[in-house]
């Protein structure tokens, strides 16, 4: 298990933030998602099978852009 | 370790998001101004100021930019959502914009009434809104920003014996840096050289300046106030305190409050239920009144009253404000979960070592036997101790202050109770009375001694060669400056408060009588406590306050645990709440905190409801006109967002 925190760009309202949470955890290995509008930054608890470019893609399917991940 | 001073980066990354909505803002109105002279001419001055069908042309014109380039973010990410199914509040706002701004080419086919002057009018309030919640938003997280803010930028090291300004990236563990009055410290670490009173308020809330010398700890980014202080650097980056405190801060961001599940499971279907209802209100207008122009307006009015956004701010501005205003006063909520939970707290149960006292006893009194020295007994005591790490032998060891100890061989801690091992071929025995009755060893007259000792709040160890009485020692740990008055504050507001300690009885008593709590745990073994809390909280929820190393599994078991730390000794895993400073105090605070933030989620949650149940009815039934539908929509979320950094005004 590992923790990403992902860094968001383009977030404005709500309903954002939870697309982008739903699009996370359907990324297989991804078992906790959780981001955060006010911090424009994500939070996921993932398998460390899971690659950061699938969560950048996971990110992006949701019409939102990834600039960093720590 | 670099990337822990981007956050330095991210800041702007606010600034830009409101800039970018202030200029759509200004740019949306330039045309939206003129549009709205020609919608509302023939109400205003009684005549049009271009007839119809050129007025209609002319806000094509104008409008055009206003949807399709200011809003062109809006709409393009909009329109992409109902394709992916991620749809978001521009799914809303560009369905409704489109729509209206399609009316007025549809107009020359003369079918419909012409909105598309109502579409400009949509999009500038969206984004005059917008650039009001971003404003608010920011405002919302400014106490963490200067917190992200607060570390230094470059440090003066000594490489090869010469000062050297560096950024702060580059030192390296062991660097000794330099640190002049007025100056930021640049990274945690040990005093070498020199002295300083240090302001550590910015980072643990404690207001009084805290003295430094050769041997103390500091931490990065506070700042020496009157001397030269030589650091030697013993956490640099991800490491150092200021680092967790934000990663702390940050991680409590991303924590659900129960309260706020509904609200997120309404927000994540608001936008697929809104497009449905804005379709069953265009099917059912249209079939009642077959006036089509009119069932446009009222589906359009619809799509752009509803807004996710209330709903989805009110509770994470609010925690927001609510731990902003934490942080600056030393107060760390790691998880949202404690402020629901605080509420329902009825008693209060603190740790006594540490908590309630300093946790740095000292030996107050010496009584020994006749045929033997109280400084013998003191050394003889010393040179076991030495071998212990408990905060009573350290005590022992420094009122000795020895050069060098007699050799002890087969030493044993026994846990909670004392140490034993030998001196030459006698047995040393050194501990408290449960020990003492373990061992059966008869105290004889020194039982009235140490219960004297006890009554006074001392805890008292018994020291025995060979089953033979030597004496006794006692130590006191003096209690916290504002440890009565906090706990008085407590049991004004009616919660029931518990002491729990390793100590006996007698001492435990004193103490807690010291302090006004009614109610004493005494003898527990580190390993019960939290045992202790679980029977506690057979009569109500329970708040366990303790120093978060030797009290995990307490803080654990507890409904709400607040781990209690001082300076860079800080246990962050521990507590659901921790406070960086030492004092009491912080438990009233973080109480009275956790209260009113959730009281303003509340609040939030309540005018978010209460907004999207009035609002959308009316805007089905036709109430509304769809620019008035917009600027509720723009205002519901702006004043949840307001409302929450009026947290500030309440008193905690």
């Amino acid at each position: 298990m590992k923790k990403l925190k992902l860094i968001i760009e383009g977030m404005h309202c709500a309903s954002c933030a939870s697309n982008i949470e739903r699009s996370l955890k359907k990324v297989s290995g991804v078992k906790e998602a959780s981001v955060s509008l006010m911090l424009k930054k994500g939070i996921v608890e993932a398998e460390d099978s899971v690659s950061e470019d699938e969560l950048k893609k996971a990110v992006a399917k949701a019409g939102y852009k990834v600039t960093r991940i720590e | 370790m670099k990337h822990n001073h981007n956050h330095h980066h991210e800041e702007p990354v606010e600034d830009a998001e409101i800039r970018s909505w202030k200029n759509k803002l200004i740019w949306s109105w330039v045309f939206a101004v003129p549009i709205a002279f020609l919608m509302l001419s023939e109400r205003l001055f009684g005549f049009s100021l271009i007839e119809a069908p050129y007025s209609i042309i002319t806000i094509l014109i104008l409008g055009f930019p206003v949807v399709f380039i200011f809003g062109w973010d809006t709409v393009k990410g909009g329109i992409r959502g109902l394709f992916t199914f991620y749809f978001n509040m521009d799914s809303l706002i560009a369905l409704g914009t489109v729509i209206a701004y399609l009316t007025g080419i549809f107009y020359f086919t003369e079918i419909v009434q012409d909105y598309s002057g109502v579409a400009a009018m949509i999009m500038a309030f969206f984004t005059t809104g917008k650039y009001v919640e971003a404003k608010a938003r920011g405002r919302a997280s400014q106490e963490i920003k200067k917190l992200l803010e607060l570390g230094a930028k470059k440090a003066v090291v000594i490489r090869h014996g010469k000062e050297i300004e560096i950024p702060i990236e580059e030192i390296k563990l062991n660097d000794v840096m330099i640190i002049k009055p007025g100056e930021k410290i640049p990274t945690d670490g040990i005093v070498i050289r020199g002295g300083s009173a240090v302001d550590e308020s910015m980072v643990t809330g404690e207001s009084l300046p805290v003295e430094k010398i050769k041997g103390s700890n500091v931490i990065g980014a506070t700042i020496n106030q009157d001397g030269i202080l030589y650091v030697k650097a013993t956490k640099i980056g991800k490491d150092t305190f200021l680092a967790h405190i934000i990663e702390l801060v940050e991680e409590a961001q991303g924590t659900k409050i129960p309260i706020q599940k509904l609200a997120d499971k309404i927000t994540s279907i608001f936008v697929p239920v809104i497009l449905t209802l804005a379709v069953l209100t265009f099917l059912g207008w249209f079939f009642y009144s077959g006036d089509l122009s009119r069932t446009i307006g009222v589906a359009v009015a619809v799509l752009v009253i509803a807004c996710p956004c209330a709903l989805g701010l009110a509770t994470p501005t609010a925690l927001m404000v609510g731990s902003g205003m934490g942080a600056q006063r030393g107060i760390l909520i790691r998880k949202g979960e404690a402020i629901q939970t605080m509420r329902e707290i009825k008693t209060v149960v603190f740790d006594k070592t540490g908590t309630i006292t300093k946790g740095k006893p000292e030996v107050t009194d010496i009584k020994s036997i006749s045929s033997i020295k109280e400084k013998e007994l003191l050394n003889l005591a010393a040179s076991l101790e030495k071998l212990s790490e408990h905060p009573i032998a350290k005590a022992i060891v420094n009122k000795a202050d020895l050069k060098s100890y007699k050799k002890v061989t087969a030493f044993k801690v026994l846990r909670g109770r004392g140490v034993e091992g030998k001196i030459g071929k006698d047995i040393i025995l050194i501990g408290n009375q449960t020990l003492m009755k373990e061992r059966k060893i008869d105290l004889g007259s020194f039982v009235r001694s140490i219960e004297g000792f006890e009554e006074d709040g001392k805890t008292t160890m018994v020291i025995t060669q060979n089953k033979k009485i030597l004496g006794a020692i006692a130590v006191a740990d003096s209690v916290k400056e504002d440890s009565k008055e906090a706990i008085k504050k407590l049991n004004k507001q009616g919660y029931r408060t518990v002491m729990i300690t390793g100590d006996n009885e007698r001492t435990a008593k004193a103490i807690a009588k010291e302090v006004g709590i009614k109610e004493v745990i005494a003898n527990v073994l580190p390993e019960d406590k939290s045992k202790k809390v679980e029977e506690l909280q057979k009569s109500g929820m329970v708040a366990f306050i303790g120093d978060g190393i030797n009290d995990a599994p307490a803080l654990k078991q507890s409904n709400v645990g607040i781990a209690i730390g001082t300076g860079t000794d800080i246990a962050i895993e521990a507590g659901d709440i921790v406070l960086a400073k030492g004092s009491l105090e912080g438990v009233v605070q973080s109480i009275n905190l956790s209260k009113a933030t959730f009281r303003k989620i509340k609040q939030n949650l309540f005018w978010a409801f209460a907004y999207n149940v009035v609002a959308i009815p009316l805007a089905i039934g036709g109430v509304l006109h769809p620019v008035v539908a917009e600027i509720a929509m723009a205002l519901s979320s702006i004043t949840v967002v307001s409302n929450a950094n009026l947290l500030r005004r309440s008193k905690i």
